[in-house]
């Protein structure tokens, strides 16, 4: 009943085209990110799916029901602000409880529910404080419970998490797949912040410039990014992209990267894609799928992140820079040559001209 | 002088603090002598002729007016001058009608502005215009509108579709009617101005928040919008009731006060006894009665208020 369907969604302001023909289907219970960066659209979906923006073209579906026209007020959808709007002369009871009185519900259901909602959040203490008094780490869990208390079956989080410090957002994390679990909301949860559309989503739909580049599983769209956007936005840092040629070597098909060389053979399923291309191909892989081995590609470190756990090394100089991450400590230092070599299966092509997967 | 009372120590240097409270004095004893002149002599100067029987026809300037002295003759005179009361009642009768209406056209105009429609700008620029006429243009419009042969007949007459001649301005009761509807005319833009601006201050998310979680329009604003413009509020009504309480120019050139004493208010009537009776000692009277009257209920409403507004 509250599967979401997006048919050929568009939006324009004015000229600017936010949004391009989106299809997407979001089904019951399910926990879906919209991620990209600034600007790619996602919080203009989810305010169409809210009802607050009106669709230049296509259609909504809750269920099967078309939301064409029915205002927001009655599409029954939570909503969290990315700057909470918390109605600040009130007190946290106020907040928590306001849907619940303005429609009418019976005064034990009203507190009843609150207090529920309350203890959920660890907001109890809280309840007689007023908000405009309140931490942001608070006032974001107020905001959760205002919305979450009215149980809605479908359930928005416009980046909830983007103005709270780290420490806590790893706790939010956590809780808002409880919450989810508890009232099996379908979620939709915009975000520039792939850590969190990873941890949490069961689904992420990757979008840029108003366009949906990817819909898929999150391991998924990190294994078989579709495209070089996906490729470089998904992952920590992003996935190495060099343009090269592809050539026949005495060991089977490779990329020939110019300045870099000629990259070890591909395996089987890459080298068949490569036969395909016509011209050049971008030469795609990890960072953290790699090793330093003799065989591997040649090039000079340029820099080295070590943070703790792993280490970032920076390689190459000019257009065909990439990088490398390693567990704990490696004996590399800036002006060494090393030779990094990509796990077979891990490499990706991309079509050079599309950026398209091959 | 013993060497016993002698002082041990030189004199103690001012403080700091009292060092600043002085230079304090120094600095504002322009600001001082400013108010001393535009507040306070003109008060004592008011209260001092309002003890005589002082007239400009007199023949000896205001500050020899004690050889008019007559005590609190005048203060006396005042309680039992009919014409004063009625003129005060008229004019807390207008300012009952006219405040409250401009209050509420002017909040449900400012709720229609705070959205976006075509053609806003221009509807904005026309309906602030009645402010910027000056008072006694605007007391000459209507009193051209009010003619029984002018427009506002003519319009009903075309409404009812009969010809109507009514003689607005000289049916005592109808004249009051008038008066309003000029200030109504006049300052429901002002109120409109002040409330939009507290409107607009309201916080769109919240509002939005309020429609997600199912709150209607009315209960958005009671619950978002209202707790937030009360102060705004308080500030509209304040300056209208002030300002309502003096009206004058638009009514005296609509009116003279006439028809007789029809709509004589509070400011007409101690024109018309400064400028024909020339008896300038209960006129100060007058005055001072008023000023004392209005002081009393503002700080009484400004305490109703503050306590409604905490």
């Amino acid at each position: 009943m509250s599967a979401i369907h997006l048919e050929h969604l568009a939006k324009r302001f004015g000229g600017f085209t936010a949004l391009k023909a989106m299809d997407l289907r979001i089904e019951d219970g399910e926990f879906m990110a919209l991620l990209g960066p600034s600007g790619c659209g996602k919080s203009t979906t989810m305010n169409m799916i809210a009802g607050m923006e009106t669709p230049s073209e296509g259609r909504i579906l809750f269920g099967d029901r078309d939301m064409a026209g029915v205002p927001m007020a009655r599409r029954g959808v939570g909503f969290v602000f990315q700057n909470y709007a918390i109605f600040t002369h009130m007190t946290v009871r106020q907040n928590l409880s306001y849907g619940l009185r303005m429609t009418g519900r019976p005064k034990s259901e009203v507190e009843r529910r609150t207090l529920d909602m309350a203890e959920f959040l660890q907001l109890t203490p809280l309840l007689d404080r007023r908000a405009d008094r309140l931490s942001v780490n608070i006032l974001q869990r107020v905001a959760i419970g205002r919305s979450a208390v009215m149980e809605p079956a479908i359930f928005l989080l416009d980046e909830p998490l983007s103005n709270v410090d780290a420490a806590f957002r790893a706790v939010m994390r956590t809780e808002l797949k409880q919450l989810q679990r508890q009232f099996r909301q379908t979620m939709v949860y915009v975000t520039h912040d792939q850590l969190e559309a990873m941890t949490m989503a069961d689904r992420i739909a990757v979008m840029d410039h108003g366009v949906l580049q990817q819909v898929g599983r999150p391991i998924d769209v990190y294994n078989d990014p579709a495209n070089t956007f996906v490729a470089a936005f998904i992952g920590s840092p992003g996935m190495n992209l060099l343009r090269g040629r592809p050539v026949r070597t005495d060991r089977g098909l490779a990329v020939d990267l110019g300045v870099l060389g000629v990259t070890p053979p591909l395996a089987a399923p890459q080298a068949r894609a490569a036969e395909q291309a016509r011209g050049e191909v971008i030469y795609g892989f990890r960072p953290e799928q790699t090793t330093l081995a003799r065989e591997g590609i040649a090039s000079p470190v340029s820099f080295v992140e070590r943070i703790g756990a792993r280490s970032i090394v920076h390689l190459g100089d000019g257009p065909a820079v990439f990088k490398a991450v390693f567990e704990n400590d490696v004996p590399a230092a800036v002006g060494d040559v090393v030779r990094v070599l990509p796990h077979a299966d891990a490499v990706r092509l991309f079509d050079a001209q599309t950026g398209k997967a091959l | 002088m013993t060497l016993a009372d002698a002082p041990l120590a030189p004199p103690v240097p001012p403080t700091p603090a009292e060092d600043g409270a002085r230079l304090g004095f120094r600095l504002t004893l322009p600001a001082q002598v400013l108010v001393l002149f535009i507040a306070v002599f003109p008060l004592l100067m008011q209260l001092y002729i309002s003890l005589t029987d002082w007239s400009p026809l007199a023949g000896v300037a205001w500050p020899r007016a004690w050889e008019f002295w007559n005590g609190f003759a005048n203060y006396s005179d005042l309680a039992q001058d009919g014409r004063l009361w009625a003129a005060l009642g008229r004019t807390a009768l207008v300012m009952a009608v006219c405040v409250p209406v401009e209050f509420l056209l002017g909040l449900s105009l400012a709720m229609l502005f705070v959205d976006e429609f075509p053609g806003k700008r221009v509807a904005y620029s026309i309906l602030i215009m009645p402010m910027m006429v000056v008072p006694a243009v605007a007391g000459y419009m209507f009193f051209m509108l009010f003619q029984s042969g002018g427009p506002v007949n003519g319009l009903l007459g075309t409404l009812l579709g009969r010809d109507i001649a009514v003689a607005w301005l000289s049916d005592p009761t109808l004249a009051l009617v008038a008066v309003m509807i000029a200030d109504i005319w006049q300052w429901t833009p002002l109120m409109f101005l002040i409330l939009l601006a507290g409107l607009v201050g309201v916080p769109q998310d919240q509002m939005r928040a309020a429609t997600l979680l199912g709150a209607s329009a009315w209960q958005r604003f009671r619950t978002i919008a209202l707790p937030r413009m009360k102060t705004i509020m308080i500030i509209a009504l304040a300056i209208r009731v002030i300002e309502n309480f003096k009206i004058f120019d638009t009514l005296y050139i609509m009116t003279g006060g006439g028809p007789g004493v029809a709509t004589e208010t509070i400011s007409v009537y101690i024109y018309e006894v400064t400028t024909q009776d020339l008896i300038w000692g209960y006129v100060a009277a007058i005055a001072l009665a008023i000023l004392v009257i209005l002081s009393v209920a503002a700080v009484w409403a400004m305490k109703r208020m503050g306590r409604a507004a905490a």
